[in-house]
């Protein structure tokens, strides 16, 4: 006995035909405009809503970049402090254009003199 | 299989009197071819609807002289292999990552006959031996055949038939001689 020749056998009858609307059915998918194969299209479905999501924000947060200006780095206490103090003070609290050596005591005792 | 070479030429230049009497003529044909590997109505008929909208998209490539049918006979495989390797995918995430349906499993008759025995061994092939295997016991092609529509060399075919009838054998645990 050979089942398997058996199952092939009956295998072989198995067959469906086109129903009557089988050529309709084709003429008309092929009368439809074809379908536009963008990028879009290449995302998967799923994850379609989180891409636009990310770009939405990303372009958000380049439109927040381009419009509202830059302010400058400066803390609140440095801007209150700035109103009281004397240009010859400025350099005990700021780091820049502090003068070197001799030149720098010179100003210190000057301050004290006064 | 008898066919009329003009009506390539007119299906070329837009006719659709042209397009329908190729569908009329060789729907059967694609029907049979796939429905060897696919047990659902509706999935065959999709399919030959996709196996003529390729065939009319792809139109302006053939050659009046070439041989037609079989060129039509190589893409209905290649639609076969294509969507059965998509549902073994399909299966496999499902059985990986899907729900535990050894409830359902439990329903099914405690010992499928024979027939059933044989189809889910042959479902359980790999598609690139099932499809050679199937298109030549149930299609009775032959070896050439199978080469041509698959695009194969005839080694690889009967390597490819050889593997497949070891692996049904081993499922189904009986000899490798009862499939030849």
């Amino acid at each position: 006995m050979r089942p398997t020749k058996d199952f092939f056998d009956a295998e072989r009858k198995k067959v469906f035909t086109p129903g009557p609307f089988f050529t309709e059915r084709v003429l008309a998918r092929l009368g439809q405009p074809p379908r536009e194969s963008g990028i879009w299209e290449v995302i998967p479905v799923s994850t379609r809503s989180v891409l636009a999501l990310a770009l939405v924000l990303i372009l958000c947060f380049a439109v927040v970049q381009v419009i509202i200006p830059q302010i400058p780095q400066r803390g609140m206490i440095e801007a209150y402090l700035e109103a009281d103090q004397n240009p010859a003070e400025s350099f005990l609290y700021s780091e820049a254009d502090v003068p070197s050596g001799q030149e720098f005591l010179e100003q210190l005792i000057a301050q004290e003199d006064q | 299989m008898q066919f009329d070479r003009e009506l390539i030429v007119r299906a070329q230049a837009g006719d659709r009197s042209a397009h329908e009497a190729i569908i009329n003529q060789f729907a059967p044909m694609v029907f049979r071819l796939i429905s060897r590997f696919f047990r659902a109505r509706e999935d065959v008929e999709d399919l030959a609807q996709d196996v003529f909208l390729k065939l009319f998209a792809r139109i302006d490539q053939i050659h009046p002289e070439a041989n037609f049918p079989g060129w039509l006979a190589r893409v209905t495989v290649n639609t076969c292999y294509d969507e059965l390797r998509k549902t073994r995918r399909r299966k496999t995430a499902m059985e990986t990552y899907g729900p535990d349906l050894v409830a359902e499993k439990s329903l099914a008759p405690p010992e499928p006959e024979l027939f059933g025995k044989a189809r889910l061994a042959l479902q359980g092939l790999d598609p690139k031996l099932r499809i050679p295997l199937v298109l030549k016991e149930v299609e009775e092609m032959s070896v050439e055949e199978i080469a041509r529509t698959m695009g194969l060399t005839q080694t690889n075919v009967k390597v490819r038939l050889f593997r497949a009838r070891k692996k049904l054998a081993s499922i189904l645990g009986g000899s490798e001689r009862n499939i030849k």
